[in-house]
């Protein structure tokens, strides 16, 4: 699973593999459009659904909080 | 109830003292019916409008709530992913249809208000209105505040359905989030989670505090009634004069006078909101944050109109982005077009997010022109923005001050053209004023006429005092100054010699009508 994330990550956002704070939003590092697609190719990827309140800073303030949510959603499902 | 006037002194001193007498449990029931007679004697008649909104929103948070929290329980009981797929889509369904319900109904209201005038000579020249329709269409008057307590009814309903926050139980409490006096008639569009949280806190009497409130309130009033009011004397007889022969040039001058007048004007009210507000100890959220130090377009709408922008963006584009319909095109467009399809939702979105702001500003052609012209801006920036490094290279431009100057200059140009196209009466005016400015800009007769449009000598040179001041004290804010934090360190005389210095100023230069009226905020016709 990490793999795969990490490779979206790389596709629409390389700097944020190598970001080490926990604003990626705040500081610029990720836009919210990014944002959208990185959540779209998730959702393709492992057949989940991301609901939008799901899309908030706190999931995708860096490359850890986005594989948390991952996770969290495939145990959900 | 303008908040230059006897009634609001009175009303806001009133519950001021109230306020801090009471325990801090009680204090926002006297925010709640001081909104409540703010609205009732600025309005002069039984707040319909409002009510139905609040009651309206109320119910549809709970049900919502209520939805949210059976889904919940349903969930528990499924065997499988496809049963609580399904069970889940049936929940969503449900709030779906409540939420459009909610909409509709409230931005009929809105829309109604805003489009009736709009509507009317249409019906009557088609000869489609009974004497008494038109009687009855005639005398709706827009609700005081519609376009701001309309939009902040629907994001708590979006965040409610999100579960970004919990459903307010207290209907007052709902009411006074949707009509905070200091907010009301203009914004700042604030969010209910973060207004909930500083209704709710424990608010203790502080002298600075206060002191810092009314002398953001009085600088506030000083921008509209020294500079913006000044402005739109020259900016009136300009555009809405019976003059025939105006130069480019003066065309030009009116144009940035206008500029400078909504600026003024708009961020003035602000000042004097957050100033109310501040002496309540509630914090609401900056709405400008200098627009022409801006060196991109994008980053002056980041910086003016700043809680409108963002409920723009994250209830319009957000939800139209995150919609079936959004995802459908941007999959489709990524199929077509794998690089340039990527952008092609936050295009479409961008697209969407401006003309819904060009149509909240105004209801003419010219507003819609207005939104289109932004919107293809911002779509071509978000688009060239990945070559800009590249041709800055190839150009050999270097970053820096003058680099950042021809940015900002840029930036005043675009939003000069723009708003040209709003500040004249139709497309016809704004077509001639776009041809006089370059064709004819005729430099010595303007010169020569500058005094001929309702300002002197001395209300240009106050002008020109008065708007220095502002940038210096708008330039000492950029590089990250508290300018009434500073102040207060100052020694006594000083001090005290810039306070009276601006209250005098305020006084005796300040634009006001026969009874010490003051002119209506410009923002409040949007």
């Amino acid at each position: 699973m990490e793999e795969k994330v990490l490779e979206i990550l790389e596709e629409y956002c390389e700097e944020a593999l190598t970001y080490e704070g926990d604003n990626m939003m705040e500081e610029g590092v990720i836009d919210s459009f990014t944002v959208i697609n990185i959540v779209s190719e998730l959702e393709d990827a492992f057949d989940i659904e991301i609901d939008a309140k799901y899309v908030v800073a706190e999931n995708f303030k860096n490359k850890a909080a986005i594989l948390d949510l991952v996770e969290r959603l495939l145990e959900e499902a | 109830m303008q908040f230059l006037s006897g009634g609001f002194v009175i009303l806001w001193v009133i519950s001021f003292a109230l306020y801090y007498l009471l325990p801090s449990k009680h204090q926002w029931m006297v925010l709640a019916v001081a909104s409540g007679l703010f609205y009732v004697i600025g309005t002069g008649a039984f707040p319909f409008g409002i009510l139905f909104t609040a009651l309206s929103t109320y119910a549809c948070g709970r049900a919502l709530a209520q939805s949210l929290a059976a889904q919940k329980e349903a969930l528990t009981h499924c065997a499988d992913k496809e049963e609580k797929k399904a069970v889940k889509s049936a929940f969503e369904k449900r709030r779906k249809r409540m939420q459009i319900l909610h909409f509709v109904c409230n931005l009929g209201i809105l829309l109604g208000g805003k489009y009736t005038a709009v509507i009317l000579p249409f019906l009557r020249e088609e000869g489609l209105l009974t004497p008494a329709g038109d009687a009855f269409f005639s005398n709706i008057v827009m609700p005081l505040g519609v376009s701001f307590y309309t939009l902040t009814a629907i994001g708590y309903v979006v965040d409610v359905g999100r579960e970004q926050c919990e459903a307010q139980r207290n209907l007052l409490k709902l009411f006074l989030y949707l009509a905070y006096f200091p907010a009301i008639t203009q914004g700042p569009f604030h969010r209910y989670e973060k207004m909930r949280a500083e209704f709710a806190r424990e608010h203790v009497f502080d002298y600075g505090r206060l002191a810092s409130g009314v002398q953001r309130f009085v600088w506030g009033a000083f921008k509209k009634l020294v500079i913006a009011d000044r402005l739109g004397i020259f900016v009136g007889n300009v555009f809405d004069g019976t003059r025939l022969q105006i130069t480019g040039g003066i065309y030009g001058v009116a144009v940035v006078f206008y500029m400078l007048q909504l600026y003024a004007d708009f961020s003035g009210y602000m000042d004097m909101a957050l100033g109310v507000s501040e002496t309540f100890d509630i914090v609401l959220p900056e709405n400008f944050k200098r627009p022409y130090f801006s060196t991109s377009v994008a980053e002056f709408w980041r910086r003016w109109h700043i809680t409108l922008g963002a409920w723009f963006k994250d209830y319009v584009m957000f939800s139209f982005i995150m919609s079936d319909t959004g995802r459908k095109l941007g999959k489709a467009a990524k199929k077509y077009w794998p690089e340039f399809g990527k952008h092609v939702t936050a295009l479409a979105g961008t697209m969407l997010v401006w003309l819904f702001t060009g149509l909240w500003h105004g209801r003419t052609v010219s507003y819609l022109l207005w939104g289109i012209y932004y919107g293809v801006i911002m779509c071509l920036s978000l688009v060239l923005e990945p070559h800009y490094a590249v041709w800055k290279e190839k150009l050999h431009i270097r970053e820096g001050k003058v680099w950042s100057f021809v940015c900002m200059a840029r930036t005043w140009v675009i939003v000069f053209a723009a708003d040209i196209l709003i500040r004249t009466a139709n497309l016809a005016q704004a077509g001639a004023v776009y041809l006089a400015i370059p064709g004819r800009p005729g430099i010595a007769a303007t010169l020569g006429t500058l005094t001929d449009y309702g300002l002197s000598r001395y209300a240009f040179a106050l002008l020109l005092f008065a708007c220095a001041l502002w940038l210096f004290v708008s330039l000492c804010e950029e590089r990250g100054m508290d300018v009434r934090k500073r102040l207060s360190t100052l020694p006594l005389p000083l001090r005290w010699g810039c306070y009276y210095g601006v209250a005098l100023l305020l006084i005796i230069t300040g634009i006001y009508g026969g009874s010490y009226d003051t002119a209506a905020f410009l923002y409040q016709s949007f």
